[in-house]
């Protein structure tokens, strides 16, 4: 048997033994030897690894203080060297799943073998999966031990430099990555195999998963329209003249809040669309076509609505990736809630 | 189980030794209440809380069990719980922490 593997893992404050919820601002530190929940890691791993650090840090402070956790969190696994990073299980925890799937990333770019643990519906699984090994925990924290006993196994493969195998046979979530595999029977057999097994009402695994759009229901009909305040949103790249910001043409990392108070309309003195998905010279010539300002005054003045909103928002959506459209239209109705919004007119492209 | 209230178990424990001591849970749900029930047991699971690898091997019932309501008055007992077995599961939780307590050792 070789040397045991040298192994971090990390946790957040409640699994590092810190304490609940009131210590999530927790700053990232390091612990020698193992803490809580990596108690369990060290029964895991056996005799095969030998755990050189805790790494605790909570969850909110992970989250706001980005950068410094992450600069913190470098500076650790270059000063302890492991040969692999094992993070979480973060369970349907939310903020705990992205911090250890973003552990993972930073520890695969210094080039640490790294494995996180967490429920295949974490929210962080869509953002990270395609990036981070990710070994599904489901939602039960009661079943840490055996748990970690299976992220151990795929830690300890990558961090003897083994290639992994196939998701299903290495038992982490599909990165979305194909490579050839011989697999033990021919596809023929397998493909009529799953055919009886699906007419006779048995469970058969699906090589081809199919992924269902997610249903969205639709908020109910405004009670009263003469009453309401209506803000605008656009995907069509609406920026003002020059592209001060910087906003990107497609798939952007951020939307823009901008002021319309004082506009009865958009005049393309001030305004153009810069976006890759639409002929944009047509919002060049009259930016209204994509955000409806003037259109939408003359209802406000006759009273059809209640008030436009006193700001606007915009970005260029083409290309934009479903998850981070979902941060991204959440973060826009955080911002329209707190501004007391009753209706949204999104004109898209 | 919050770390506090390990630790404070734990002192209880250490104060009352033998066959003497006994769990009554509130917990809301099957998955928590088994979760405080294996904790006392076995120890914490997760290993994140001071009964890691400790365990106490105390038996848990759940408030729900017919044991645990035959000796409260019926009043007080339809009072103080009756209305939560109605929002609850009550037969989930019943047979977790029921399932917890009679694991062979």
């Amino acid at each position: 048997m070789g040397k045991p593997l040298r192994v971090v893992h990390y946790v957040n404050q409640f699994f590092g033994g810190i304490g609940g919820e009131e210590e999530a601002n927790a700053e990232l530190r390091v612990v020698e030897g193992a803490e809580g929940s990596a108690r369990a890691l060290v029964q895991a791993m056996g005799d095969d690894g030998s755990l050189a650090a805790t790494i605790i840090c909570g969850d909110n402070y992970f989250s706001d203080q980005n950068e410094r956790a992450v600069a913190a969190l470098t500076d650790a696994l270059r000063s302890i060297q492991p040969d692999v990073v094992v993070a979480g299980p973060a369970f349907d925890a939310g903020r705990y799943g992205l911090a250890c799937a973003q552990v993972c990333k930073v520890a695969s770019e210094l080039g640490i073998a790294a494995v996180a643990g967490m429920d295949a519906e974490n929210p962080a699984v869509e953002m990270y999966a395609r990036d981070v090994m990710i070994v599904p925990s489901g939602a039960a924290p009661a079943q840490m031990l055996s748990v970690l006993e299976a992220m151990w196994a795929l830690a300890r493969k990558l961090g003897l430099g083994e290639a992994r195998g196939p998701a299903e046979v290495d038992g982490y979530i599909p990165t979305g990555e194909r490579r050839p595999w011989v697999r033990e029977e021919p596809g023929s057999k397998r493909a009529v195999d799953m055919l009886l097994a699906a007419l006779g009402g048995r469970e058969f695994q699906t090589e081809v998963p199919y992924r269902a759009p997610e249903r969205v229901s639709p908020a109910p009909p405004l009670a009263d329209l003469g009453r309401a305040t209506i803000a605008l949103i656009t995907s069509g790249g609406l920026i003002p003249k020059g592209n001060p910001d910087g906003a990107a043409a497609a798939g952007g990392p951020r939307y823009y809040r901008r002021s319309i108070e004082d506009l009865d309309s958009l005049e393309p003195v001030h305004w153009e669309a810069f976006h890759v998905g639409y002929f944009t010279e047509i919002v060049s010539g009259n930016p209204n076509y994509v955000l409806p300002l003037a259109q939408m005054r003359e209802l406000e003045t006759r009273g059809e609505i209640g008030k436009v909103f006193d700001s606007m928002f915009t970005l260029a959506g083409v290309g934009t990736a479903v998850a981070r459209a979902k941060e991204l239209g959440q973060g826009i109705a955080d911002e329209l809630k707190d501004g007391g919004v009753d209706g949204v007119l999104l004109v898209a492209t | 189980m919050d770390f506090e209230e390990q630790s404070t178990v734990q002192e209880i424990a250490a104060g009352a030794p033998g066959e003497g001591l006994v769990v009554v849970l509130g917990s809301p749900d099957a998955e928590s209440a088994a979760l405080v029930a294996e904790t006392l047991s076995a120890g914490d699971p997760t290993f994140a809380g001071p009964l890691a690898g400790v365990p106490l091997g105390l038996r848990s019932y759940h408030i729900f069990e017919p044991e645990i309501e035959a000796q409260i008055d019926g009043d007080v007992y339809r009072e103080q719980v009756g209305f939560m077995s109605d929002v609850l599961d009550r037969d989930a939780i019943v047979v977790a922490v029921k399932g917890v307590r009679e694991r062979p050792q």
